[in-house]
């Protein structure tokens, strides 16, 4: 065991992100009061010198090379910097979108803007992981800061239960993983990722090897809310502030999809039905044909808007394991087509969030379909951004949402003797359906008429996102080989 | 004595470790106070623990003693996290109930 010391140099992005956090927990008490918002200038500072980072690093490697460092911890390849890069545009949109909400809901906590980098540091870590500790301690580091984000409205009864409830459900799932790494590293003698596969197959104890991975198959469902793990999800979607919930169901969802993409796509992949050599695809699979549509179901009854995105991100992430089954399975444009659809899907539902923010405020919190009716009419263009954000949701051409779909089902069908082609047939089934409540909200905005008059929560770094958001989302479905071409 | 404790072999300790964990996993789904639920939870990590240890001990790897101290270090903090949530939560409600706890649209 050696200490490399140029190995930092590949953690940047996670090194850039753990020091910002650590400097506004100082910063923090130098500003008071509404001073407050300045802590955000220099949390998207840090993540944006973190994006660049990633860029930096991304542009260094050769395509497909993979470089183990830290003795096999972590792991950097371009795929990591690619995430590494998104996890941090997620952070600086999630800053830019907060300041607004805590003005309006009074939450104008200081010590938010160094949770949040530091629990994005633990997203990074997940994106370039190669080890189980490695994930482990991602995992937990994203995790509790999510939990701190989302109870730290303390007075509010709705954001305490939601901080329970994510907080319990989030805990047992980490004994789940916990167990499951135990028992795998038991079969495997190793708890290094990049010989894991080799050890699994030649173990004595098989039993033990497929037990510990579905306890984890199990626990990754818990974090990325797969049915029938997503029973906290709803909840801890509506009573979290908005910023945090768009935290919650972009980043935490992305690199928790990070984290399988290494464990099960990379490293334990080239699985075959119907169990395998190391047995997660079948669960896996009929995992993802749940979600997605219980997610899909469970959206169309919904009323309140944040409850219906919430539903509809289950549904998403369930897309998402299909992609990743279509990975472990030896589906080439696995790995690429599920980036896109990460970087689709987050920027997305970023931008839909932000408009929930945006149209409520003190007064009226506006999440009910029916009080989104005349926005249109009124507010052209934060409606006009809605819809952008709702049809990507729904998977229409020509947004991000569409191709994110088209390529990862593509890559589903390229697995050998259509072993997914009926999983593939319920997503484009459930696409279909998920149009019916997408455009409910787009009816609303457009074809009602306003029953009083609105109120926006105006500030201009969230109208940045509102405008930057979209912007990506179109360029997303309009140029997608550039897109498509990062996760390789 | 010493007769005795040559007898207990890795196995035994897989074992325990195994009936501590349903223990746990039974506790989180049945009990209903917040509490009660965290403590069945680091009964989990604790059953997760003592399997990562002997496997450790057994493949006589070091790095398998580190991993159960960070998730000492991690498990901790984590509690800390919690407990800080119960605490938000019972001033505002008098209890830690989780089966009433029905603010939010099911």
């Amino acid at each position: 065991m050696t200490f490399v010391t140029t190995d930092m140099a590949y953690i940047a992005p996670l090194l850039i992100l753990t020091v910002t956090g650590m400097l506004l927990v100082i910063a923090e008490s130098f500003f008071r009061g509404r001073d407050r918002a300045g802590l955000m200038g220099l949390a998207v500072a840090g993540s944006v010198a973190s994006f660049v980072a990633s860029v930096v690093l991304y542009r260094q490697l050769e395509p497909g090379s993979s470089k183990l460092i830290f003795d096999g911890m972590l792991v950097a390849d371009r795929f990591g910097f690619a995430l590494t890069g998104l996890f941090s545009v997620i952070t600086a949109l999630v800053a830019m979108s907060t300041p607004a909400h805590q003005r309006e809901h009074g939450w104008e906590n200081g010590e938010y803007y160094a949770i949040l980098l530091l629990s994005a540091a633990g997203m990074t870590m997940l994106a370039q992981a190669a080890h189980l500790v490695a994930i482990f301690i991602g995992v937990e580091t994203m995790s509790i800061g999510v939990y701190v984000m989302t109870a730290l409205r303390r007075r509010s009864r709705r954001g305490n239960e939601a901080a329970l409830k994510y907080f319990l459900m989030g805990a047992f799932a980490t004994g789940f993983l916990l167990y499951g790494m135990a028992l795998v590293y038991g079969a495997a003698g190793t708890a290094e990722l990049a010989q894991m596969k080799t050890k699994l197959l030649a173990t004595a104890n098989p039993e033990i090897a497929i037990a510990g991975i579905l306890l984890m198959v199990i626990a990754f469902g818990f974090k990325l809310a797969a049915v029938p793990f997503h029973m906290w999800a709803p909840d801890a979607y509506e009573g979290a502030p908005t910023p945090v919930t768009a935290f919650m169901a972009a980043g935490v969802k992305a690199a928790a999809v990070a984290a399988m993409i290494r464990l099960f796509g990379q490293y334990l992949g080239g699985d075959v039905l119907p169990f395998g050599a190391v047995g997660w695809a079948s669960p896996m699979v009929i995992i993802a044909g749940l979600t997605i549509t219980v997610g899909n179901i469970a959206a169309v009854r919904q009323n309140n808007v944040k409850r219906m995105l919430a539903y509809s991100s289950i549904s998403h992430g369930g897309v998402m394991l299909v992609g990743l089954a279509a990975m472990g399975l030896g589906s080439s444009t696995g790995q690429s087509s599920l980036v896109y659809y990460l970087i689709a899907y987050s920027i997305t539902t970023i931008a839909s969030f932000a408009v929930v923010s945006w149209v409520g405020s003190r007064d009226r919190e506006r999440l009910l379909v029916d009080d989104w009716a005349g926005l249109g009419q009124k507010h052209p263009a934060a409606a006009l951004a809605m819809t952008v954000a709702l049809l990507s949701l729904g998977g229409l051409p020509p947004t991000a949402g569409f191709f994110g779909k088209f390529y990862v089902f593509k890559s589903a069908m390229d697995v050998a003797d259509n072993q997914l082609i009926w999983l593939v047939a319920i997503g484009v089934v459930n696409s279909a359906i998920s149009i019916y409540y997408y455009l409910r909200l787009v009816t609303a905005m457009y074809f009602r008429e306003p029953t009083e008059p609105f109120t926006p929560s105006r500030s201009a770094p969230l109208e940045v996102v509102m405008v930057l958001c979209p912007i990506i989302i179109l360029a997303m479905g309009l140029l997608p080989g550039f897109w498509l071409g990062l996760g390789n | 004595m010493n007769d005795l404790l040559t007898h207990i072999g890795y196995g035994h300790f897989l074992v325990l470790a195994a009936v501590l964990f349903v223990m746990g996993v039974a506790g989180v789904l049945m009990r209903r106070n917040a509490l009660i639920i965290m403590m069945s939870i680091e009964l989990m990590l604790n059953a997760a623990n003592l399997t990562v240890l002997t496997f450790a001990r057994m493949h006589g790897d070091v790095s398998g003693h580190t991993f159960a101290l960070i998730v000492i270090a991690v498990a901790a903090a984590e509690v800390a996290v919690g407990l800080a949530i119960v605490v938000a939560l019972f001033r505002g409600r008098r209890h830690v109930d989780v089966d009433r706890l029905n603010t939010l649209k099911h």
